[in-house]
This record gives C-alpha cells, structure tokens and sequence, in this order.
C-alpha cells in the first residue's frame, strides 16, 4: 500500500523559505518505549534489586512546632534506576507513615486490609511525593482522640514490604513540640 | 417479614497510593417495602459509593472490607456472581446519574430495554419488544413504537433519562436506586422525571433510595432522608423532621445554603470550607473543622449516630438521630441555631436556619 508521505503531493526545498523541509530525523527511534519495561523488569528483576532501586526520604518543614500546630510533613519515593520497578507489598496498603510507632498516630488498628498482596508500581526515573499532616493527636480508642504532649516525636514512612527488608525501605524525621 | 433492604456496618475502602480512602465508614440504615428513601450531602460523602456496594458493583482498588447487605433476609455480599446477576436489574435496579454515559451508544435504546426483560423474565423477543414500548410510553416518550429504534443520540437528555427510568422498571423491581437522576437535567425536566419516578413507584408499589445533593428534590419525593458526611451518616430523620427540626449542623448548614426567592439577605449563605480529604479525616468529628458550633470536646471524641430524644446510641428503628456531641456528653454552648418557618412561601424553600448557623459562621470567617 503507497503511503502518503510516498506521494509526492507535498512539494519540500530546504532552499525555499515558505516551503516544507525535507524530512530528517533529528532523534533517534526510542522503540524502547514500547517494550512492556514493567513486565520485563518484574521478570528478570530479582526482589534485592528492586529494593535497593527505590529511596524513601521524609522531611517537614521545621524541627519545631508549639503545641496544637499541625506538623506538615512530605513523603518523598523514587526509583532510581532508569528501569519500571514493581515492588510487591504484603497488603494492599501500599505505604505507611507513623508518629512514634503507631501507624498514622493510632495506637488501636485503623483497618483490618483484605489477605492479599498488592503492588507499588514505579515508572523509570518516577519520583512520587505525598504531603500529609499530623495535627499532633494520638489517637487512643476507635472513637477518642487525646492531644500529643510537648516533646520529641518520630515521624516515619515506609512501604509495607514483607520480612525484614522495611528498614531499606523506610525513612523518618524527628520533630519536637514544644509550649 | 423481613424489611426490604438492610444495610449493618458497611465499610468501604479504597486502596490508593495516596493513601487508604474510606469512603464509608460503618454504615447502617434500612429501606421498608415502598419506602422512598432519600441520602443526602456534598460530593465525596459516600452516597454513590453506597449505591455502588448494595448491587456488588465496586471495582478495584474499592473493596467492601465489612458489614452486611440484608436483601429480603439474604446478605448479598455472600451471594455468587452469577446469583447477584440475577438481582441486578431484575430485584434491585439502579438509575444513573449520567443516562449518555450509562446507555451503550451502538445498540438502539429499545434493545437495551428488551435486552433486560428477555433476560430476566425469559419474555420472547416480540414480547420482550411490545412490553419495552409499553414501558416508553409510560416514560412519556412520543411515538415509542417509531422510537423503539431511535440510538441513544437520537434522544435529548431528558429522553434519555426516561429510557433509564424505563430500564429500571422494565423488570418490576422491589428497589430503585436512583443516583442522583435529574443532576444534568434542566429543572423543568426534573420536576417532570421526579414526578413520573414518585408515581411509577407508587404504582409498581416500588421501594426508591434516591441519592442526591438537592434537599429540595428530597423534600419533594422521600419519606425518610439519611444525611452523609465524610462517609458516614450524620442525621437520619423522616423528611418533614429533617425539615423543620433539624439536629446536625451540617443539615443546618445544608438547609441555610438552599436559595430562595424573595431573600433579603446579599448573600447566599454558605459552609465554610470544603469536606475533608477521605484519605486523612481530621480527628474528632469530622465536621468540626467547618463547624460554627465546634468546642475542644468536638475534636477529641467522634460522636456515634444518638437518638436526639433518648441521647442513647441509635439503632435502626429510632426515628430521628443525629451525630453530635450535643446529645452525648452536651456542648458547653449548645447549638444555639434556630429554625424559622416562612409561611408565605409554602414551600421547603420558606425554611430558614437563621441566627445560630448565620451568626456563628460569620464569627469564624471573622477569627480566620
């Protein structure tokens, strides 16, 4: 089948200012894109690797806050290899943040996740940024809540990764409250 | 005889990389025989979602994490694929809120209705056809014999919304749940669907949990309203209650922001601030952050669903409750809103939530 750029119907001259130029690539195919890269690298990727290819970092604005003020903080994931990353999670829960051990600032579980594995997909290169608050409360019962007294908390983020591999995978900030 | 439709403790979430959005959180009501129930609040309260899980249809990353979904007596959530199928369309049928998008664009609109009936009710298809050309011209549609075999773009949105209406009915059903049915429609087509959906049901002798964001259309069709918030019920009460005693100040907030003709007053009045972010609930009672009334308590403890009269924990038989810590422990200053009653208009618009939810938000805007 005769293609339209075959046609000769378009008359090009790189010499002639209002005409079309030939036509010359100046990049070169990128066919990679169309490789299924997150297939690929959930095969032939081994788990160790896949870890060690994604950073966490939490950070807040300020090491000091009075007492009652919300503490903003940032979550920050990145893949840093220039491959698709898949890392299987042990819950569909796919990351978690927590104040001093207690997993977003509750010391009684907040939800009961299905039995079943999920998966935290990264693109090559993917940067991922969550921004989320804690407004310096604990929460005590499924319905009470009592504010977090002055001093030093850990705030930590990581992905619900099964076994022992949470530490490369985690990160955490102190913060201070002071009166 | 067990009531119609009975929802316990029904929790949904969603499971984002955002974070877990709990989009409702430990829901109960229930729906007698014929009863029009109406669920009320801002988008992002749960109302859809609740429709959603009643016929099964939450697709990842939702899932239904708990509760029960009494049918006639049978929990739906235990029942197999194939036997919710037979449910969906038939026992339980739904109207969408956007009829263009709901009815599929390549098949004529009287073979998606007749596709419902021979499937359900084994009807042939010249009987399955003739019943779908009753149904149309129940709907009001002109020439439903000549428009049997029109495409769903061959019909304005108000027509489209009938055929949907149509679908619901084709097959009797004992509940229609209606999502927000007349939201892209002009308001004289809506009170036109309204009126034909409140006497198809009562002619069907149909049950209809009618999900939208318009007190007004509540006022007009349903006996019993449930008000949402943040995925959870805040007031449940009969329509005329809700009305002219409301308990929550989130209804007040809701019935102070209804416009109405004839107001002298510049503004219309509004909540202040927008609903939370489901993924991260502020602690305490959800509202209390847009609350003109919140105290320190508000912030500290989430108030269950309290019959307002008994001040003891709601069941689904109290008539009218509402989640305030006034009916629990009390607010140091109480709910000093009040309801006046504009006769002259003599209709739901007349309400007015004057002083307290007025007063009280203005003082906030003012310390914000």
């Amino acid at each position: 089948m005769r293609r339209i750029y075959e046609s000769d119907a378009l008359y090009r001259d790189d010499d002639e200012a209002h005409a079309p130029k030939e036509r010359k690539r100046q990049t070169t195919l990128q066919s990679f894109r169309h490789v299924p890269s997150a297939a690929l690298s959930d095969a032939f990727l081994p788990q160790r690797l896949r870890r060690r290819c994604i950073s966490v970092d939490v950070r807040s604005p300020n090491s000091t806050y009075r007492v009652g003020e919300p503490i903003p903080f940032r979550v920050t994931l990145r893949n840093r290899a220039p491959i698709a990353v898949t890392i299987p999670t042990a819950s569909p829960v796919l990351w978690e943040w927590s104040v001093d051990g207690n997993v977003e600032a509750s010391a009684v579980p907040l939800r009961d996740p299905p039995d079943e594995p999920g998966r935290f997909h990264f693109g090559r290169g993917e940067r991922k940024e969550f921004q989320k608050r804690w407004d310096q409360r604990f929460r005590v019962e499924r319905h009470e809540w009592e504010p977090a007294e002055p001093g030093t908390y850990t705030i930590a983020a990581g992905i619900n990764v099964a076994g022992g591999a949470q530490t490369r995978l985690r990160a955490e900030t102190t913060v201070e409250i002071v009166r | 005889m067990p009531p119609l439709l009975e929802v316990k403790d029904l929790t949904v979430r969603f499971y984002t990389q955002e974070g877990v959005v709990t989009a409702v959180d430990n829901l109960s009501y229930r729906i007698e025989r014929g009863e029009k129930f109406g669920v009320v609040g801002e988008s992002g309260a749960g109302k859809s979602v609740t429709a959603l899980s009643v016929l099964r249809l939450i697709e990842s990353p939702g899932q239904i994490e708990s509760g029960e979904i009494l049918f006639k007596g049978q929990n739906l959530l235990e029942l197999s694929e194939s036997e919710i199928r037979s449910i969906r369309g038939n026992e339980i049928a739904m109207v969408f809120q956007d009829a263009q998008t709901a009815l599929n664009p390549v098949y004529t609109v009287g073979e998606q209705i007749a596709e419902a009936i021979e499937h359900h009710m084994g009807y042939s298809e010249a009987e399955a056809r003739d019943r779908t050309i009753q149904l149309l011209d129940r709907v009001g549609i002109p020439e439903a014999e000549t428009r049997f075999s029109d495409y769903p773009h061959e019909f304005s949105g108000g027509m489209q919304q009938r055929a949907i209406i149509a679908m619901a009915l084709s097959c009797d059903p004992d509940l229609i749940i209606a999502d927000e049915p007349t939201t892209a429609l002009d308001v004289t087509i809506e009170t036109q669907i309204l009126d034909e959906l409140r006497e198809l049901a009562e002619s069907f002798d149909t049950a209809i949990q009618l999900i939208t964001h318009d007190l007004g259309v509540i006022a007009e069709v349903c006996d019993r309203v449930m008000v949402m918030y943040a995925g959870k019920p805040v007031e449940v009460a009969p329509v005329e209650e809700l009305y002219y005693n409301p308990k929550h100040p989130y209804t007040v907030g809701l019935m102070s922001s209804i416009p109405r003709v004839g107001s002298e007053s510049d503004r219309l009045q509004t909540i202040p601030g927008t609903m939370p972010d489901l993924i991260e609930l502020p602690s305490g009672c959800s509202f209390h952050p847009r609350c003109p009334f919140a105290e320190e308590s508000c912030t500290r403890s989430e108030p269950p669903l309290t019959d307002v009269d008994s001040g003891r924990q709601a069941t689904l038989d109290t008539p009218h409750a509402a989640a305030c810590i006034e009916y629990t422990e009390g607010l140091a200053e109480g709910l000093t809103y009040a309801v006046e009653i504009d006769d002259s208009g003599g209709d739901i618009g007349a309400i007015d939530a004057a002083d307290g939810t007025a007063a009280a938000t203005s003082e906030r805007d003012g310390d914000d």
